[in-house]
């Protein structure tokens, strides 16, 4: 008898979806701290977003559930779960929890059947964490320096009189700031999770998506940039902009944020349903 | 090479391969990005200098207010109040920290001791030169040990530090103060400031004259997170009458009488404000002054020092005024948006509707950058000043305070022959370049008689009282609009009816030196109804008398006062003596540039345990509490809250940006179109 089988012979007791929950309740610490930071206000709680997506995701796919799962995903779960622990003793809680969300995720990947999204539901998985704050921290200066600087290079193009230092800019010598609000991570965030999304329910193949990663990076960056120039030109003048136009702008470009990056993705989407590894 | 077959070409990597490369890629730019991002930098700083807001911390165990309540007690005898201010830390978190707290002082505080009680112990603080002090603090922070430095950043603000405040300790630092009250036509005031303004700072170099502690303030309508309370008792020759305060709301007990006492009582949120000046206003009794020759034998080896308050004449009549030129220099910068600006605005109608007709008036805006109203001063008709307020009141305050420019283009105006100019500064003071306002008015405004209105609750009374003292006039506080035409008034009679010009003083048959003002025979003109203060030592036989002579609107005018037995218990004269020598000093200083008298002033300040610009208290437990503590010591800066009436525009003015839209809005277009997107897939698959 081999190990694959011996293992196959538990799932008949616990179903599939039994053991990632059992699997998930044992990494409880990470969730509590997740559960935390979005309680306390410290997180936009976006991320439950991308839970509820895989949640569905994951009802509508469970009847495809491969009966007996794939040991080497298995192992993958073991060894990043015990990354996750070991992590929490030597690291901020967030990349503890990444690598926990990776564990779950590789545990999901074991029950998978073939040409499953894998990489899309990834994704998701590192989403449904409370990152936005974080990335803010992190990278959001690089980001707002570098849209400031497009942004300027752009409006000099169009005639303006645009400097930037730092992460402010002079329009027509009114000082408009590129602060943390304005960097474009949370509208990275939501061009990431319409590529997952869109990906995982049309069954994009993981190597498509994941080529087409930075494609997706590159329209959230040029969409960021041509929102702060159009703000920036209206709220240079004399009157400024009122907030509702704000935020209208705001929408706008991510609408067609949202739309290039689905139509970048979804025209890859796979005509066959999943094929179940165990029948194969 | 083993391995590698030198035949074999590089083939290009399978798609899988592709990704991996790109991944591996993408991960590494991600931690270039991560490693170089200037969040790690931002972590570990805090602010140097200047205001900025308080953030409350989400960071769990570290008591992010230590500072529980400050409680003064004050006594007053004649016209010297005695100081006893006592700040109670307390950490209420798990992890020691570092507390800072900046806090106001009154200008003329002649600060001369510091008690720190720690439990049961107590540790006299002792005076050090400055730097000294810094070092001998820095290493007792290391080493464990509870330790407290009080620093004097200006006369009127001051830096408490203490260090190692373990866990569940209770910290009472208690520092003394003198300070000599000079009654204005009759009425004495106390004040008690409680907050310092946010400064408009632009950092200079470290420890230079700009410099500024970083002041962490509370945003509007936050009320302070320190409770207050103060209790003040006179022991006066006189009785005290109408003792009010227009600042806080008090109960006075046995007034009336010569021991009157004043307990401050709460607002009707049931706090004790501490957001503005605690100001006490008092007569003694038929209008009298604490005045005369007051003469102290000094200590054992040192001469003695003596206070002579000589009050002006009392009938003002009003003499034939020549024309003048007025210049009014109005401060409308973020801190004085709102209602130190209507207050201002208020003060400015009284101000030009009391001017003459044959007077002239002109009126400069200044903020980052400043404007005058009219090219040349126009003539105060009716016409004229209607049309100034109607410009004044559409005025919207913010913006940075650059003061000195202001001062400079005033300086540099051409004089209107004939016209004798007084310049009228309004502002709230909420600058960090006094010494070089003061360098400007002695300079430059040297022809004009200079007064100075601070507005608002809490305005920085050290730039009020500097400039007037640079300018040969007066200090004015206007805390509300309904006393801007009392304020208004008081100038208008000054000017029109000096109390006493000419005026000079000696001694006869007393051996004085050291004497402040240095030169008795032209000391400065009387402008209000405040007496004269002469300070300086004595040596020899108490005997003889003091002549003060000037001029009054009726004539010639003289008063003499009597050499009384030295009063072995004015020891403050000594405090006071050094207190105003420092000033001049100061003054000096400021004139010439650099530390030119950094030696003198350090060496007052050490003879006499006097807190000064070169001399600091430190106070450090011989017991080591927490070893290696400085490892895990969060360092906090205690809020201080916004002066009332003082806006979040006084800290930084809104600049426009670019925010993204808001999250649940952007997530539910998301959604739709993720939707619609797996739907279209979906249908045409």
């Amino acid at each position: 008898m081999t190990l694959a089988s011996t293992v196959a012979c538990r799932p008949v007791l616990v179903p599939a979806l039994g053991w990632i929950a059992l699997h998930a309740a044992a990494l409880w610490p990470h969730g509590l701290w997740a559960a935390r930071r979005l309680a306390d206000g410290s997180d936009d709680p976006l991320g439950l977003a991308a839970l509820a997506v895989l949640v569905v995701w994951l009802a509508l796919a469970h009847p495809a559930l491969r009966p007996v799962p794939r040991l080497g995903w298995l192992v993958a779960a073991a060894a990043l779960t015990a990354a996750a622990t070991a992590t929490l003793f030597a690291a901020p809680p967030l990349p503890a929890a990444l690598l926990a969300a990776l564990a779950l995720w590789a545990h999901l990947a074991a029950w998978l059947p073939d040409r499953a999204p894998r990489a899309a539901l990834a994704g998701l998985a590192m989403l449904a964490l409370p990152l936005v704050a974080s990335l803010q921290f992190y990278v959001g200066y690089p980001l707002r320096a570098f849209t400031a600087q497009f942004s300027a290079w752009l409006l000099q193009a169009l005639g303006f009189a645009a400097e930037r230092s730092g992460a402010a800019m002079t329009v027509g010598g009114q000082l408009i700031i590129v602060d943390a609000p304005c960097s474009g991570v949370q509208l990275a965030w939501m061009g990431y999770f319409a590529a997952c999304a869109v990906a995982a329910f049309a069954r994009v193949p993981d190597a498509v998506l994941l080529r087409r990663v930075p494609l997706v990076g590159t329209i959230v960056l040029a969409g960021n940039v041509l929102r702060n120039t159009t703000l920036v030109a209206l709220e240079a003048r004399p009157q400024g902009l009122a907030p509702w136009a704000h935020e209208a702008i705001g929408l706008a470009a991510l609408a067609v944020v949202s739309v290039l990056v689905i139509r970048v993705v979804a025209p890859h989407a796979q005509a066959r349903p999943f094929t179940s590894g165990a029948a194969a | 090479m083993p391995g590698l077959d030198r035949n074999q070409s590089i083939r290009p990597h399978a798609p899988l391969g592709r990704v991996i490369v790109a991944i591996a890629g993408s991960l590494f730019a991600a931690l270039l990005i991560v490693a170089w991002a200037p969040a790690w930098a931002q972590a570990e700083q805090q602010p140097r200098e200047g205001p900025y807001f308080h953030i409350a911390s989400s960071e769990p165990g570290i008591d992010r207010l230590p500072l529980k309540g400050t409680q003064v007690e004050v006594r007053i005898v004649g016209p010297i109040a005695d100081v006893r201010v006592t700040q109670h830390y307390r950490n209420e978190g798990q992890r020691p920290i570092e507390a800072t707290y900046v806090f106001p002082g009154s200008t003329g505080a002649a600060v001369h001791a510091m008690t720190v009680r720690l439990g049961e112990r107590v540790l006299d603080a002792q005076i050090r030169e400055k730097q000294r002090a810094r070092l001998d603090y820095d290493a007792a922070k290391k080493e464990g040990k509870t330790a407290a430095l009080l620093d004097q950043h200006r006369p009127n603000v001051f830096q408490m530090n203490v260090a190692n405040i373990l866990p569940g300790d209770d910290v009472a630092v208690e520092l003394r103060y003198t300070e000599l009250l000079l009654p204005a036509e009759g009425r004495y005031r106390f004040v008690y400031p409680t907050v310092v303004g946010p400064r408009y700072h632009v950092p200079g170099s470290e420890g230079g004259l700009s410099s500024f502690p970083a002041t962490a303030h509370l945003p509007e309508g936050t009320p302070s997170t320190t409770a207050f309370d103060l209790h003040l008792r006179f022991a006066s020759p006189l009785p005290v009458h109408d003792v009010v305060s227009s600042s806080h709301r008090i109960e006075v007990q046995a007034e009336d009488s010569p021991g009157a006492e004043v307990a401050l009582a709460p607002a009707d949120d049931g706090q004790i404000p501490a957001n503005r000046d605690f100001i006490l206003e008092y007569r003694l009794a038929g209008g009298a002054t604490a005045g005369g020759l007051t003469l102290y034998p000094g200590r054992a080896g040192e001469d003695g020092y003596f206070l002579a308050l000589i009050e002006p004449p009392r009938t003002i009549e009003t003499v034939q005024i020549n024309p003048r030129e007025y210049i009014f220099v109005v401060d409308i910068s973020g801190s004085m948006h709102g209602f130190p600006l209507d207050t201002a605005k208020t003060l400015l109608r009284h101000l030009i509707g009391g001017l003459r007709a044959s007077d002239r008036f002109n009126v400069m805006l200044f903020a980052g950058s400043n404007r005058m109203l009219a090219d040349a001063s126009v003539p105060a008709t009716h016409a004229n000043a209607e049309r100034a307020v109607a410009i004044l009141d559409k005025i919207q305050a913010g913006g940075s305070t650059e003061i000195v420019p202001a001062l400079e283009r005033i300086a540099a105006l051409p004089k209107t022959a004939d016209l004798a100019r007084t310049v009228v500064v309004i502002t709230d003071g909420y600058v960090t370049v006094e010494e070089r306002v003061f360098q400007l008015v002695r300079g430059n405004l040297g022809r004009a008689n200079v007064f100075a209105f601070g507005i608002g609750s809490s305005v920085n009374r050290h730039l009020i009282e500097g400039i007037a003292r640079a300018g040969q006039g007066e200090p004015f506080i206007v805390t509300r609009p309904e006393f801007a035409a009392r304020e208004a008034e008081r100038l208008r009679r000054m000017i029109e009816a000096p109390v006493l010009t000419s005026v000079r003083a000696h001694f006869e048959g007393l051996d004085v030196y050291d004497l402040e003002p240095a030169r008795l025979d032209a000391l400065p003109d009387v402008l209000g109804a405040r007496p004269v203060a002469l300070f300086g030592k004595w040596r020899g036989e108490p005997r003889g008398q003091l002549v003060l002579q000037g001029q009054t609107a009726q004539g010639d005018w003289q008063q003499v006062l009597p050499v009384t037995t030295p009063d072995p218990d004015a020891q403050a004269l000594r405090l006071l003596w050094a207190r105003r020598r420092i000033q001049q000093l100061g003054d000096e200083e400021a004139l010439i540039g650099g530390n030119a008298r950094r030696d003198a002033i350090t060496a007052l300040g050490l003879r006499h345990s006097l807190l000064t610009q070169y001399t600091s208290f430190i106070a450090v437990d011989q017991i080591v509490r927490k070893p290696q503590a400085a490892l895990d010591l969060a360092s906090v800066n205690h809020p201080l809250p916004l002066p009332q009436g003082v806006s979040n525009h006084a800290v930084g003015a809104a600049v426009p940006s670019t925010p993204e839209p808001a999250a649940w809005l952007a997530l539910l277009v998301t959604l739709g179109l993720v939707g619609a997107g797996i739907a279209h897939v979906r249908r045409h698959r």
